[in-house]
């Protein structure tokens, strides 16, 4: 039996709907309204591609780059510490979706929480303790007269 | 540099918009960094490979505007480029930190 070697198709050139998709997927709470998060690409001298994850107004800095040079991808962050590379887009997705500082996103989300469960307690049980008050205040004269 | 399908959408609702300063700013010294590395003959992987970086995409990353030189490396940048590391250092705050840097030296032409 013969084998036949198929060259490796070489993945180079801008980057694909998959490639893009792949990425964006796995940001999409990073990226999500509200966050301030935008992304853009460019490319090195080379003509490698590039995807930069930015950080908020007004700083805009780098927060993550995903780079593919000759078929592997790169994850580095802003200061340009590598954090991870292989030539599976989905793993480095998945690293990268690890390395998005989140600490913010997490924080606005437990502050509305905190905010929501404060509101419908003060609601619901304002109207008691104010009646509480009020049947204290007509019953401590009483009280006190049969002390 | 091109930016996404759905953030043309996002762009055309915010025309006329300026793009915020301090990004201009980065793109302008990286602009500038990548005349200087040509001035000294080197190309974006001998960089990287001089200050160390197993990658040149770094090199990139600051040159197209994104990410700023980091203070540990700014010393080494200086120096591959034939740059006195003071001076680098100087018009590199020019644009990274042009109110520190007016606080310090001075209104100066870039």
């Amino acid at each position: 039996m013969s084998v036949v070697a198929f060259e490796r198709k070489q993945n180079t050139g801008e980057w694909s709907e998959r490639e893009l998709s792949t990425i964006l997927a796995a940001l999409s709470a990073a990226t999500a309204p509200g966050t301030g998060r935008e992304w853009e690409t460019g490319t090195t001298e080379k003509g490698d591609v590039q995807f930069y994850l930015l950080g908020s107004l007004p700083d805009q800095a780098c927060e993550l780059c995903v780079s593919r040079i000759g078929g592997r991808y790169i994850l580095e962050d802003g200061l340009g510490r590598l954090l991870f590379e292989h030539r599976n887009l989905d793993l480095v997705a998945l690293h990268a979706k690890a390395a998005v500082p989140s600490t913010s996103w997490l924080m606005v989300r437990a502050i509305t929480l905190w905010c929501a469960v404060r509101s419908a307690f003060h609601e619901k049980a304002e109207p008691w303790l104010v009646e509480g008050e009020e049947l204290f205040v007509q019953f401590v004269p009483q009280l006190a007269a049969f002390a | 540099m091109k930016r996404g399908k759905h953030q043309d959408v996002f762009a055309e609702r915010a025309a006329g918009k300026a793009v915020p300063e301090a990004k201009q700013l980065r793109k302008l010294a990286g602009d500038w960094l990548k005349q200087r590395r040509a001035d000294a003959e080197l190309s974006q992987a001998d960089l990287a490979a001089r200050l160390g970086l197993k990658y040149y995409t770094f090199i990139s990353q600051v040159e197209n505007g994104f990410s700023r030189v980091p203070t540990e490396i700014m010393g080494a940048w200086a120096s591959e480029l034939g740059i006195e590391q003071s001076a680098f250092a100087r018009h590199l705050l020019m644009y990274y930190e042009p109110e520190l840097h007016r606080l310090l030296f001075g209104a100066e032409t870039k």
